[in-house]
């Protein structure tokens, strides 16, 4: 770990701690007032709205970076977990009348109880018989039980939408895109600090042991079963939360909005990001939200000639998607986060860099 | 019993197109050891380029000929570009490139071609259908389930009596003694990515006959998996055996327990079937027994 010279810590607190330096503390600092104050202030809300976008994607890919990049499950059927968190919480609140942050805890309990269940089979089996088996809770959770029998609840239809002013936080209604960038903040920064946290812990340094060699961390007193299932759970929470914050983004929930794409995409997302870490997660979600926001304003000037081009954008970005998967993998194996650690290495040693 | 009949008999004939991409799905696994998610999109990319031959006025089995060439250049592009540089990569890394391909296929395809549902306009295949007593069947399922067959055959008979493919069988079944006999291991991979996209494409022109083509036809790559993990991942014979069987277990679900639910039985009932093998037989009928516990 890079220290600066002249730091001396004298305590394990210190030297434990998240900020050790004052450059630290400063930069997180100027960091939070312009998340919470100067970016809501001043962008507009189109920006604002691409914000939330990103937020949501990280929110979804923190369990998919929790269980890929650090516990070494592969899993391409997350969005049954965010489905679950955002239905759960969507009805708890139109069908019970509970305030949104209880339906939040709900969905998120209610996603983590329903990722554990799909977790039960990783006990047994890895690899591309896991991958099966969560393609499997993709399927069986959203295309089946929701679509089929959730959407039936209090006979709405399959499109829950939620009435303006249901979602309140006490007093405070959401009901504009900046409230809701709040709520997406708030949620972010909390999971964030949470799973970093939660890493340093004996239980995330089991999850790395069983990522690294499952044999060896079993050889050495890990108990894979219970820390797998843990993983699922947790996983399944920060789905759930996800899925909970994207009712109140859009005001609505529908099974279209949970499909297997979206599973894959914030697969997609963690390994841009780069797997196992969480600057990860948030490099991804933004290089790859920005990028296609970007695409959309590269065709504009196409568009007199390809007029195509802009009325099928959306096939369009999922080519560039796949595509920027492909490349990623072939030539950035690593991902965004290792990138970001070698710029900041070339800075912290310049201009002696052997 | 007629209804029986009836379902097992159309349950058959839609099976073997499965089995024939699910022949394609793991010629690739064996040979290469990729597993591929993108099998859906090249069933698609098969099926409309053949669509467009045949909108033309190229005669179908020309635009099939046409769709056959197309899909074995895009086979080797795939492997030689994608593929080739993730030889011995981490199985994640791996399965998602061929999920990046597969975005990136369906992006291409939905963008040149549209959403809307395109069939096969004058339609190949005689409307009227045929009868055996009771039991009736359309005769594009006749016709479909003939040239599956005879697509089967071929497949079988390459791996058996060529050069080229018993070269594949050496590669699948010993990589190591293959290559110290001369046998060029990327050939061997880039012509099973060939295949399997010739197989996809076939597979994809049919269902199309059948049902209209449309974006939706890429479904059928996620029940390829069901079907290889039946039949086990790396036996030929077990893809051909999933897949017919993964196609009457769809048509009996949609007959006899679509009244007990409000629906979707038939989408669902080959991943609930695969979750009770994995269960229970996760090497499938005839795949190598070779599962590590922890």
């Amino acid at each position: 770990m890079y220290l600066p010279s002249g730091v001396y810590h004298e305590h394990y607190a210190q030297d434990q701690a998240w900020w050790r330096t004052t450059f630290i503390r400063a930069k997180m600092v100027v960091l939070f007032l312009f998340l919470l104050v100067i970016f809501p202030l001043g962008a507009n809300l189109y920006l604002v709205s691409v914000a939330n976008i990103i937020g949501y994607t990280i929110l979804s890919a923190m369990g998919v970076q929790l269980l890929i990049g650090y516990c070494g499950q592969i899993t391409l059927g997350h969005a049954a977990f965010i489905a679950v968190g955002a239905y759960v919480s969507a009805i708890a609140m139109l069908q019970y009348q509970l305030p949104y942050p209880v339906g939040l805890v709900l969905g998120a309990i209610a996603a983590g109880l329903w990722s554990v269940l799909f977790g039960l089979p990783s006990a047994r089996v890895k690899g591309f018989y896991l991958i099966m088996t969560t393609m499997a809770a993709q399927f069986i959770t959203v295309d089946f039980f929701i679509t089929q029998y959730v959407s039936q609840v209090g006979g709405r239809g399959t499109f829950f939408s939620l009435p303006p002013g249901t979602i309140r936080i006490g007093p405070w209604t959401i009901d504009s895109e900046l409230k809701v960038y709040y709520v997406m903040i708030v949620l972010v920064i909390l999971c964030t600090t949470g799973m970093a946290n939660l890493l340093r812990t004996r239980v995330g340094r089991a999850w790395i042991a069983i990522r690294d060699n499952d044999i060896a961390a079993e050889a050495m007193g890990v108990n894979i079963f219970k820390y797998k299932l843990l993983a699922y759970f947790v996983a399944g929470v920060l789905g759930g939360i996800a899925g909970a914050f994207w009712i109140s983004s859009i005001l609505a929930v529908s099974p279209e909005h949970f499909q297997f794409s979206w599973s894959l995409w914030i697969v997609g997302v963690i390994l841009i990001g780069g797997a196992g870490s969480l600057h990860g997660t948030i490099f991804g979600a933004m290089f790859i939200t920005l990028i296609l926001e970007g695409l959309k304003f590269a065709i504009i000037p196409l568009s007199d000639s390809f007029p195509a081009l802009q009325e099928r954008f959306l096939y369009v970005k999922e080519a560039a998607f796949g595509l920027a998967i492909v490349l990623f993998l072939l030539y950035e194996p690593k991902g965004l986060a290792y990138r970001w650690q070698q710029i900041k290495n070339y800075f912290n040693l310049w201009p002696f860099s052997y | 019993m007629d209804l029986f009949l009836q379902l097992l008999i159309t349950g058959v004939m839609v099976g073997s197109i499965y089995a024939l991409v699910a022949l394609g799905w793991t010629l690739i696994y064996k040979c290469s050891g990729v597993l591929n998610l993108a099998m859906g999109e090249l069933t698609l990319m098969g099926a409309y380029v053949c669509l467009s031959f045949y909108t033309w006025g190229i005669p179908f089995p020309l635009a099939v000929v046409g769709m056959l060439i197309i899909g074995f250049i895009l086979g080797l592009l795939t492997e030689r570009l994608f593929l080739r540089r993730m030889v011995g990569e981490s199985i994640l890394a791996v399965i998602m490139v061929t999920v990046g391909l597969s975005f990136f296929f369906r992006g291409i395809v939905a963008f040149t071609w549209g959403t809307d549902t395109r069939v096969f306009d004058p339609p190949v295949f005689p409307a009227e259908p045929i009868r055996w007593g009771r039991i009736v069947v359309g005769q594009v399922y006749v016709w479909s389930f003939v040239a599956a067959l005879v697509m089967l055959v071929v497949f079988v008979a390459f791996f058996k009596y060529t050069r080229w493919g018993l070269s594949m069988q050496a590669t699948a079944d010993d990589e190591m003694a293959a290559l110290s006999l001369g046998v060029s291991a990327h050939r061997v991979y880039a012509l099973a990515w060939a295949i399997a996209f010739m197989a996809a494409g076939v597979g994809g022109t049919l269902l199309g006959n059948i049902n209209g083509l449309n974006i939706s036809v890429g479904y059928l790559g996620l029940l390829v998996l069901p079907a290889v993990v039946l039949g086990g991942l790396n036996s030929v014979p077990g893809a051909i055996v999933g897949g017919i069987a993964i196609g009457v277990l769809q048509n009996l679900s949609a007959g006899y327990l679509s009244r007990f639910t409000p629906g979707g039985i038939k989408e669902i009932a080959p991943f609930a079937f695969m979750v009770i093998i994995l269960l229970f037989r996760p090497y499938g009928l005839w795949g190598w027994v070779k599962i590590e516990r922890v």
